[in-house]
């Protein structure tokens, strides 16, 4: 049988989480391809809608990593990021998206081997629970619509 | 000059954007000395069958009120389409869904059963569903099939103005009648009858930091009227919604809740709100802000109240 | 049989359709009302806090 392999979209702080990426690199420790990073210069830039989009154009998972608080080097960036997420995570909920899609992590440049193991833990979740369906959309079905 | 040829058609919608062209008052009589009206249901006695017998794109203008909700929405969106040489979108639910598409939070199933089977004030002792089709010895009826989901006006054909409100204001739908016989018509794809500032931008409320300790429900405080409803903690998308309607519901001492759509630039309504209250939060512990987001009741369904069927999720994934 | 169908009623608020059969000399048969339309606030206003409820079923009918 197929295993699922699901894509995995990463928003990742420049200072901490992406630098704690790179020393994972470096530092040769491995996590599952699955994972595509996008660098952000901070968490504080993340727009829930970065999110949504994410999920809306075939992301089976989100993870919104950046440095832990007090360490943002804009000061506050990530306890913007902090309370997105808790919001966030209450209105996906009604939108019916799993909790474990979605995760905010503090990782810092120091920190490679948690920044693997975040992964690979990650998309085991995820993985576990499969596709995020667009087809599940409450609306698909509707086939007189789809042209 | 020739009279321009007018339709105005609801789909899944309330009457309230026909009513809003109404109040108009007497322009309405302005309407009529330019205007033939070819199609309103509301007011005028045209059948399916005449609008199926004009030639293609021989109405001027078609407003088009209401979302696609069944499959009769969709034939008649289609329909006025090919009819119609300028298509627009008139009010929330055509743009947007509006208050139909809160629906896309539930079930189609969920909600037949609710409607037709467990609402107390329902007499339904055989458990019948409406049907697309019955038949009755050699007579046949048909019903339209109820959607999965509520669509926007411009997911089913292309749309050439977008009008939002709920309804758009008398004032705003006349400055876009002007426009519209003065033929200078702005490119097509626009959003007409608004304003490129927020709603905050008109709302003549004293505007301080915005910083905000807790947040309240309408019962819980009496909100003054001259400082920002935001700042006093009751949830207002005034950030990221559109100026055009003059702050009307500020002006009631209540709330906006989005209808005029979102901000040029801003790609969804709901998830952009969320960003504007993470940064508002005057709590940095994680735990205690927490505690504070906690209070705000029905987020979901407040957020996306007119914009669900834009939203990047267009509706709840259901189990 | 004769059918005779009256789609839209029109001057309501709302949508409806009058189905009417004719026999053959020429009475009515049978008539059948239909309202091809359906929102369903009944159940979206589940889960919505009861004070905006004021708010959002004003959208049933705005005439
Ligand atoms: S948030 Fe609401 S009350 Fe405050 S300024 Fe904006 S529109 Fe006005
Ligand atoms: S204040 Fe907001 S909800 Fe009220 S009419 Fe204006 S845009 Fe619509
Ligand atoms: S700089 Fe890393 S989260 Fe702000």
């Amino acid at each position: 049988m197929d295993v699922f392999e699901p894509k995995i979209i990463g928003f990742l702080c420049n200072w901490c989480s992406y630098a704690g990426a790179d020393l994972a690199g470096v530092s040769r420790l491995q996590y599952p391809p699955n994972f595509r990073a996008i660098r952000l210069m901070c968490t504080g830039r993340i727009d829930p809608t970065f999110v949504f989009k994410a999920l809306a154009e075939g992301a089976d998972g989100v993870l919104i990593a950046g440095c832990h608080p007090g360490d943002c080097h804009y000061t506050e960036g990530n306890l913007n990021a902090a309370r997105r997420y808790h919001l966030m995570m209450k209105v996906l909920e009604d939108f019916g998206v799993e909790r474990g899609r979605v995760r905010l992590e503090w990782i810092s440049a120091a920190e490679g081997p948690l920044f693997a193991k975040v992964i690979r833990d990650f998309t085991e979740i995820v993985r576990a629970l499969g596709p995020f369906n667009q087809a599940a959309e409450s609306g698909a079905g509707d086939t007189v619509c789809a042209s | 000059m020739r009279k321009l040829r007018l339709a105005s058609y609801w789909a899944s919608a309330c009457g309230g954007c026909d009513v809003a062209i109404l109040d108009t008052n007497e322009h309405i009589l302005d309407i009529a000395a330019v205007a033939d009206i070819v199609f309103w249901p509301v007011a005028v006695d045209f059948k399916y069958s005449d609008v199926e017998a004009y030639d293609d794109r021989s109405i001027d203008v078609c407003l088009f009120h209401g979302a696609v909700r069944n499959s009769e929405n969709e034939h008649l969106a289609r329909l006025l389409r090919q009819k119609s040489e300028v298509l627009v979108a008139f009010g929330s639910c055509a743009v947007s869904g509006g208050i139909p598409a809160l629906a896309n939070f539930k079930r189609r199933e969920d909600i037949l059963n609710r409607v037709y089977r467990e609402s107390p004030s329902t007499e339904n002792p055989e458990s019948v569903l409406p049907q697309p089709h019955f038949t009755a010895g050699d007579i046949t009826l048909d019903l339209p099939d109820f959607y999965r989901r509520v669509y926007a006006l411009d997911d089913i054909v292309p749309v050439d103005y977008y009008l939002p409100g709920c309804p758009p204001t008398p004032e705003r739908i006349w400055e876009v009648f002007e426009v519209i016989v003065s033929g200078q018509l702005p490119p097509a794809g626009s959003t007409v009858g608004v304003a490129d500032h927020s709603l905050c931008h008109e709302c003549s409320r004293v505007k301080k930091e915005k910083k905000v300790k807790t947040f309240y429900r309408p019962h819980e405080i009496i909100p003054d009227r001259e400082n920002c409803l935001l700042e006093q903690g009751l949830i207002c998308l005034g950030p990221v919604t559109r100026g055009g309607c003059g702050a009307r519901c500020i002006a009631a001492n209540m709330a906006c809740r989005g209808c005029y759509g979102p901000m040029p630039g801003i790609i969804d309504q709901g998830a952009k709100f969320i960003s504007t209250l993470g940064s508002i939060i005057d709590e940095d512990r994680v735990e205690d802000a927490g505690a504070v987001i906690d209070r705000i009741v029905d987020p979901a369904g407040t957020f996306f109240r007119f914009s669900m069927a834009k939203s990047l999720l267009k509706g709840a994934r259901q189990p | 049989m004769k059918r005779v169908t009256i789609d839209p009623i029109t001057r309501l608020e709302g949508h409806g359709k009058i189905e009417i059969f004719l026999n053959d000399d020429g009475s009515v048969e049978d008539v059948y009302f239909q309202i091809p339309e359906l929102r369903g606030f009944e159940k979206f206003v589940e889960g919505r806090p009861i004070e905006e409820v004021p708010r959002i079923v004003t959208r049933i009918c705005g005439v």
